[in-house]
């Protein structure tokens, strides 16, 4: 055998795979055909979030007078697409050569090119075989296609969006989840007239009924136009046909549901209903020392999951004990303001017929929220009535993706309301608002 | 402050005693534990300790007499202890003393746990020395906490299963499937009486200690293939040593009791008869012979059995053996026990005779590989030189697992023990 480890992938589940194989004293190699860092890193997570930063910036100097703030011409302030762009490629470029030095630092090597699954632990890469005793699948997902019919339309997918000169007025953006209402938002925030159109009945699947009815009427507030169950037919004259609507569009952005991106294999790999590559709880395939994590397993589409799916099965290779919890993780979205969700929804909560609570706090009764000037939010916390089990946490908070980590420590070491209720919070703080609500919880919001 | 020491209720439902032996007399000071008076009951011959420290101001009865239980037996003056603090001290409760707390009929109780040792009460006592130093707190979750305070689990007991073994909610499943369904449901129904009839049945939680105690039986008679011989001793020239020695010693604080010789026996024995002093490890096709003498003594407390254990023995005199399991037996009671005071017996001693019982079967501490026993002596009639006289006997009762010990070898190790114990000065020479 060539290597321990063989890696197809070098986005987060691949990478990180391989560094944590290096670590361990596995003679691993990864195999990337394009970009190191994976979607994550060079069209998905990071340079979205690059441009979002600059959208909500450009936003919010609108009202630096507020603040105390003069001097700023709002008439005269302007988006410049092409030095966001830019600010984002720096950021990327100096995350994408810092996975590279620790993939160089922890002894894996970096193969380029396209891969190929052979018989018998090989893979052929652009025709060059190579053996290894453990191969992990990493290669991760894309939204699916636009249908033939919309081949004239001005499609841009994400990885092609970075490459456009300018941003055209008329805006419409498909899909049903957190990065199509991400993407939909900023081009809102640079004042272009935005349409989202979710196509399918599953608009936010997998948030809590309280998230989506709160962002469905943040839309409308947004003068977003949002168009439900319903698919573009058609693109005539500049326009598309939507339902028997006709919707302008210079730039469709495709955020639509994701497809597994498979590799071809000698012997065929077993998939599941939804195209995705079929894998035990350990994330082996069909296939004996094969694995699939990330994306193209199904199993998750966030990059910290596939992150900890990576660390878990080469732990398993390694034969290192280690759990994996694949179920209390955060889903962020990096809107205005963020919002926050991990753990159970109160639907899960009611299908499995626990006892509940609900204990909330509104970010406006909360001092630094309103110090910050976004005091649009509030925090949302879902417990077991009888021992006092964190079960959910919501949040909408300007700083909503970070304040949840705090849930996840405290979910992941199953604690309580009670625990949540004792833990002193600095003052002034947004995160107080995780103590209203334990308080809330175990008896009384202090501040409510 | 004078405080009046009643004859305490020793339990076994006596109502009286004959007062057989003064240790103290007038004057003299004593120390809470010093042996006051040597009791005869129609069940045990038992010394009773001084609750209190302080001056004997009065002894009530003389020897032969007979005192009933809540009659004066001594009055003590207490040095320092004035007002409030000398009513609260004479109104504390006294807990019975009997001599060596005796045993019960069984053998174990190594490890259970700190709950086991100190369970929860303080009885009056709290502001002693800071309490030994507890075993490291388990590590568990917030929830699994919850659930196993609700649940009526022990959570030292649980394995866990986490990130470094913390014991999480799915732990406490496991450890306890029963409980998982989360709507109470009223248990024991049928041993319900109609309410006409009043409370015929009275529901306990067990404490940590009885749970402990259940384990290691039950784990013990499941795994050890018992197997009891029994004998008797007649311990005329012990008796007789013991009784000079032991006003002698009493005066520097040591009671002299017959179990100190017995250990020594034992221990002389066991260096002969290396099998009692072993375990059997199966599962790497083994037998574990200790080169050590750690004799454990079971002592009966109020909260139940508890197994500490007296460590190198061999290398004990038999006024150190008394001293150490006087010191030992007096932590038991006071639930002052460490792990490290519990742990590693070799063998193990067991006094039931102390509070009654001729012969009993006892229960092995697993994985040692013997226990004895030791009846109350009784006087009976004896063929000595073909005369018929009246003997001292001790009867003694071996319990070993016969998977290590063979039956010849148990009746050696016994006659060597009889031998040591009909003939004192022997287990000297040696």
């Amino acid at each position: 055998m060539d290597y321990d480890v063989l890696i197809i992938g070098a986005g987060p589940a691949g990478y990180v795979a391989a560094i944590r194989a290096g670590q361990v004293g596995l003679k691993t190699a990864i195999v990337e055909k394009k970009y190191i860092g994976g979607m994550c890193l060079n069209w998905g997570c990071i340079p979205t979030k690059a441009i979002l930063e600059s959208a909500k910036l450009f936003d919010k100097s609108k009202h630096l007078e507020e603040f105390g703030i003069d001097g700023i011409d709002v008439g005269k302030l302007s988006f410049n697409w092409n030095k966001t762009k830019s600010r984002s490629t720096r950021i990327t470029k100096k995350l994408s050569a810092g996975v590279n030095y620790l993939l160089k630092k922890n002894g894996v090597e970096l193969i380029t090119g396209t891969a190929k699954l052979g018989s018998d632990h090989s893979v052929y890469v652009d025709d060059k075989k190579i053996t290894a005793s453990n191969i992990i699948i990493a290669t991760g997902s894309k939204p699916k296609a636009m249908d033939n019919a919309l081949a004239n339309a001005p499609v841009a997918e994400m990885e092609t969006l970075f490459s456009l000169d300018s941003i055209p007025e008329n805006i419409v953006v498909t899909g049903n989840h957190v990065s199509a209402v991400e993407m939909a938002q900023f081009f809102k925030l640079i004042d272009k007239k935005v349409t989202l159109v979710a196509n399918s009945s599953y608009f936010l699947d997998g948030l809590d009924d309280h998230l989506i009815a709160y962002i469905t009427k943040k839309l409308v507030t947004d003068k977003i136009d949002l168009i439900l169950n319903d698919y573009p037919e058609k693109f005539v004259n500049g326009e598309l046909l939507i339902g028997g609507n006709k919707i302008k569009c210079d730039l469709l952005v495709n955020c639509n549901s994701r497809k597994a991106i498979l590799l071809d294999s000698e012997t065929p790999l077993e998939l599941t209903e939804r195209g995705f590559i079929k894998t035990s709880d350990q994330f082996e395939t069909n296939l004996k020392g094969v694995y699939a994590i990330g994306d193209v397993s199904g199993k998750s589409f966030v990059a910290h999951v596939a992150s900890a799916q990576g660390i878990y099965v080469i732990n398993t290779i390694k034969g290192i004990k280690s759990n994996f919890n694949g179920e209390i993780y955060p889903i962020n979205m990096y809107t205005v303001p963020e919002i926050a969700q991990i753990g159970m929804t109160e639907q899960a909560i009611k299908d499995e017929g626990i006892n509940y609570k609900i204990s909330e706090f509104p970010l406006s009764a909360n001092g630094k929220a309103m110090i910050e000037g976004n005091t649009e939010g509030s925090i949302r916390m879902l417990s077991d009535k009888k021992y006092g089990q964190v079960l959910g946490v919501q949040i909408v908070a300007a700083n909503a993706t970070d304040m949840i980590a705090e849930a996840s420590a405290f979910m992941s070491i199953e604690g309580t309301v009670y625990d949540v209720a004792q833990t002193i919070h600095a003052h002034p703080t947004v995160s107080e608002i995780f103590l209203e609500a334990g308080f809330d919880a175990v008896d009384k919001a202090i501040h409510k | 402050m004078r405080y009046i020491f009643n004859f305490p209720d020793i339990g076994e439902g006596l109502e009286e005693g004959t007062i057989l032996e003064w240790y103290v007399t007038k004057g003299q000071a004593v120390k809470s534990g010093q042996a006051l008076v040597r009791m005869e009951t129609d069940k045990v011959v038992t010394d009773i300790p001084s609750p209190k420290n302080g001056t004997i101001a009065a002894t009530f009865g003389n020897v032969g007499e007979i005192v009933h239980v809540g009659s004066p037996l001594v009055e003590i003056e207490m040095e320092g202890v004035f007002g409030a603090e000398a009513v609260a001290e004479a109104q504390a409760p006294v807990t019975a003393p009997i001599e060596e707390e005796g045993a019960a009929v069984v053998g174990t109780m190594e490890l259970a746990g700190k709950n086991a040792l100190l369970a929860a009460s303080d009885e009056g006592s709290s502001k002693q020395e800071p309490e030994t130093k507890p075993l490291r707190k388990v590590l568990a979750t917030p929830l699994a906490r919850a659930m196993a305070r609700d649940l009526n689990i022990d959570i030292n007991q649980v394995t866990g299963t986490g990130p470094s073994g913390r014991v999480t909610k799915t732990d406490i499943e496991t450890y306890h499937p029963t409980k998982k369904s989360t709507t109470p449901v009223e248990q024991h129904e049928t041993y319900q009486q109609p309410s006409s009839a009043g409370e015929s049945i009275t529901y306990e939680p067990l404490t940590q200690i009885r749970k402990a105690i259940a384990k290691n039986m039950i784990n013990s008679k499941l795994n050890a293939a018992h197997m009891s011989v029994f004998e008797e001793v007649e311990i005329s020239n012990l008796m007789s040593i013991r009784e000079r020695y032991k006003t002698i010693y009493t005066d520097k604080n040591t009671k002299l009791t017959y179990l100190p010789f017995i250990v020594k026996a034992t221990v002389n024995a066991l260096k002969q008869h290396r099998q009692l002093n072993a375990q059997i490890d199966l599962e790497n096709d083994r037998m574990i012979y200790k080169n050590y003498y750690n004799i454990a003594i079971a002592i009966d407390t109020p909260e139940g059995l508890v197994v500490p254990v007296i460590k190198d023995a061999d290398r004990l005199s038999i006024l150190e053996i008394a001293q150490k399991i006087t010191a030992l037996s007096d932590k038991a009671k006071a639930r002052k026990l460490t792990l490290e005071e519990m742990k590693d017996g070799t063998f193990t001693l067991t006094n039931y005779g102390s509070i009654g019982g001729i012969y009993a079967t006892p229960v092995i501490n697993y994985p040692q590989a013997g226990i004895l026993g030791i009846g109350r002596i009784v006087q009976k009639p004896i063929v000595k030189n073909d005369q018929i006289v009246v003997g001292n006997v001790l009867p003694l009762s071996l319990s070993v697992d016969h998977r290590i010990v063979d039956g010849g070898e148990a009746s050696r190790f016994m006659n060597c023990i009889l031998e040591y114990l009909s003939d004192p000065v022997m287990m000297m020479m040696e």
